[in-house]
């Protein structure tokens, strides 16, 4: 067993807590919360098709500064990283070398030999402010946000947190008037006469 | 909806029409001349979709290109600005932005069916010629045109209510307008205000049922996405099926066209296509109309080339690809205090017309019409990407907070402004790069006139003023630029009279090749103010009752 095995049962472990979490934060009732996270753990237990382990780990802790969990759900409860390893297998496959040759010089930028994933937040943030004009940062970025706010049948969005953060109700697909504050305002204008 | 015709013809022997492209234009035609009794074939690029396939699928739609022929349409145009520089494809989007699917760029367009006024049409005569450009009058009138707008609107369906600058109108709308949303309803205050007239957008979606249809249930995703229920009034959704129940019209999709043959007395006498397993074909045909929008119209007539015709097909006045036209667009966001929740229902409800002619005191030619619009904040990928304010950090904690506090409290204001006729705005082959098929790559060269950044300069800033009318909390504005594409591909194959300086007739008969006809954004002689669409429509109504005269008297 090699070390990306170790690393990616870490990464795996701190996967499966954050689902949970996001599940009792969302008012799960506990047999529902304890099933979702046996589901995220099903999902977890599969390798990554496309990526390494270092690799996910890595780009999922870029993810998670990008957007991250604060009171609410970020890139990692959205599933982000599963998002970009279908990604790269799929439509986004000729990309990947762009992906990796970037993920590889931005690790190299960092100081002391140490990776990404293992800067605490404040580092983190701190060298992720000196790469926010490379190319590399601004896939990532956009990689994450589609991971955030795209179907969730592309592996990212889970259970629809990017769009209940927006306020939106994932299960809607029609609406009626008043769609908004403003036009129910220029209603009850209209029927007042104004 | 079925996707199959009822009637195959055989290639080997000539229908009475071939139809490039089923669109805005090649719907209508294809439905006008099968139900006179014409044998009718369309090749349609795109795949036979239909309302029962289309999603809510961002990733897809907005950034995999879904409908607009991804990768490979991407592949196979490029642009450049100027002459003087090689031209390269976008690695973003395809310069050259129209739908491939059964229908057109009517089932992804936002539906805004402004008609054009009397002054379109003779703008010309009315302001003198502006040099260094090819600005002329149209060789018909907005009177001419008008039954056939009124035929777009009753037979495709238009949602609307006359606005004070209107032309006249032979008939009242079918449909009232759709309901006000937040962003209509701000337009309309902060307008009001500044002395202004807003009015209610008209529209090819419907707000009640009409020729049995569905009305619109406001599900948001309108701009680039297909209709899930057929509300948008898409050729797709209205012509097509009454084209294919003729049983006159053999629709065949998947099916690229890449030459039309002349015979020896200079008549077109067959189309060459690859079919959906990438064979070559023909198709022989007694006419052919061409409708394949204003970028692949010109590309064809010049891949036509042949002894005979050295130039590309109808192009012995040389203005086959020239004079195209984008319209320009100037974009402002403004955030508000409360939720407009613009995601919901359709881009557009209130649009300004106070500043749509070109009044000479500005100093430029020009003019254009304002709207009101989610436009990023209809759809959540794109406002995270690209629409969050200035203020707001591009990551982090902050960015997530704004994202997720503006998404619905954000709209834009856009102007929607004239393009100048110019021959450096062109159509051409590329000489470098081919598309998957082999075929040359549509070359694109472009440079707005500088009065026609002028005019969306001016438009900016109106916006901006409408939004401190509005008391937005934040409001802002994209630079004005040179643009890189287009979705709006108008001119490129121009009506007029005169043979020397025009490739098609007032009827849309090429002058050259007499029973070869062309109509779509390319017969455009000017740009209007941004919404071409409703035009498109009412110039296919009228070409299809003049080919089929000419047909019935023999005189194609």
């Amino acid at each position: 067993m090699g070390s990306n095995e170790v690393s990616r049962r870490l990464f795996l472990q701190g996967s499966g807590s954050f689902v949970g979490s996001a599940a009792l934060r969302a008012g799960i009732p506990g047999l529902a919360a304890l099933a979702q996270i046996a589901c995220s753990a099903r999902d977890s237990a599969a390798a990554f098709d496309i990526l390494t382990a270092n690799e996910a780990q890595e780009l999922a802790a870029i993810a998670s500064r990008i957007f991250p969990t604060t009171d609410t759900p970020g890139a990692h409860e959205a599933g982000v990283i599963w998002f970009v390893d279908k990604a790269m297998g799929d439509f986004m496959a000729p990309q990947l070398e762009f992906l990796r040759g970037g993920l590889s010089g931005f690790q190299d930028g960092i100081a002391g030999n140490n990776t990404f994933s293992s800067l605490d937040e404040d580092k983190q943030d701190e060298y992720l402010g000196s790469q926010e004009q490379t190319p590399f940062f601004g896939f990532v970025r956009f990689l994450t946000l589609m991971g955030m706010f795209g179907m969730s049948s592309y592996g990212g969005n889970r259970d629809q947190v990017g769009w209940k953060l927006l306020g939106l109700n994932p299960g809607q697909h029609a609406y009626q008037p008043p769609f908004g504050y403003y036009d129910a305002e220029h209603r009850k204008g209209e029927s007042n006469g104004d | 909806m079925a996707t199959e015709s009822l009637v195959t013809y055989p290639h080997d022997e000539a229908v009475d029409f071939v139809i490039v492209g089923s669109g805005s234009a090649g719907g209508i035609l294809a439905r006008e001349l099968s139900t006179k009794g014409f044998s009718v074939v369309v090749l349609e690029q795109g795949p036979f979709r239909t309302a029962a396939d289309f999603n809510h699928d961002e990733i897809g739609v907005l950034f995999n290109g879904e409908l607009t022929g991804g990768e490979r349409a991407m592949a196979s145009q490029t642009f450049r600005h100027d002459e003087s520089d090689e031209a390269a494809p976008s690695p973003f989007r395809p310069p050259a932005d129209y739908a491939q699917t059964v229908g057109g760029s009517s089932v992804h367009f936002s539906g805004n069916y402004w008609r054009f006024r009397e002054s379109d049409f003779k703008e010309r005569s009315k302001l003198g010629a502006i040099s260094g450009t090819t600005f002329a009058d149209w060789p018909i009138d907005y009177d001419e045109l008008e039954p056939y707008y009124t035929r777009v609107d009753w037979e495709i369906g238009v949602s609307g209510a006359p606005g004070p600058f209107d032309s006249r109108r032979s008939k009242p709308y079918p449909v009232p307008p759709m309901p006000i949303k937040s962003s209509g309803a701000i337009l309309e205050r902060a307008a009001l205000k500044l002395g202004l007239h807003p009015q209610p957008a008209p529209v090819a979606i419907l707000s009640k049922p009409h020729n049995g249809r569905a009305p619109c249930i406001h599900c948001g995703y309108c701009m680039s996405f297909g209709c899930e229920v057929g509300a948008k009034s898409s050729t797709l959704a209205t012509v097509i099926p009454q084209a294919i129940a003729t049983g006159k019209c053999e629709i065949r999709p998947l099916s690229t066209v890449y030459k039309v043959n002349t015979n020896a007395e200079g008549k077109a006498d067959e189309v060459l296509y690859f079919d959906a397993d990438g064979q070559q074909r023909g198709q022989r045909a007694k006419a052919v109309i061409l409708s394949a929008n204003g970028a692949e119209t010109p590309r064809l007539l010049l891949e036509s080339a042949s002894e005979r015709h050295p130039d590309g097909l109808a192009n012995s006045s040389g203005y086959v690809g020239r004079n195209l036209m984008f319209n320009g667009h100037s974009i402002a966001n403004g955030i508000f205090e409360e939720q407009l929740n613009d995601y919901k229902s359709i881009q557009v409800t209130r649009i300004v017309h106070d500043y749509y002619e070109s009044d000479p005191a500005r100093g430029f030619y020009g003019g254009g019409g304002i709207d009101a619009r989610p436009l990023f904040s209809a759809t959540p990928i794109l406002y995270a990407l690209a629409a969050t304010p200035p203020s707001a950090p591009a990551w982090g904690r902050k960015f997530k907070e704004a994202v997720a506090h503006n998404y619905t409290r954000q709209m834009s204001i856009l102007g929607n402004t004239t393009s100048l006729a110019l021959d450096r705005n062109n159509i051409t082959l590329d000489p470098k790069f081919k598309d998957h098929w082999g075929r040359p790559a549509l070359r694109m060269t472009y440079r707005d006139h500088d009065d026609d950044l002028a005019i969306a300069e001016f438009f900016r800033k109106k916006s901006l003023e409408l939004f401190d009318a509005a008391d937005a909390k934040e409001s802002w504005s994209y630079p004005v630029e040179a643009q890189s594409g287009g979705a709006h591909l108008l001119g490129t194959c121009r009506m007029g009279d005169d043979a020397t300086t025009s490739v098609v007739d007032r009827y849309h008969r090429s002058h050259d090749v007499r029973n070869l006809f062309i109509c779509d954004g390319s017969s455009f002689v000017t740009s209007g103010r941004g919404q071409p669409t409703m035009t498109i429509m009412a110039l296919a109504f009228r070409a299809a009752e003049h080919i089929a005269a000419a047909a019935k008297a023999n005189e194609i």
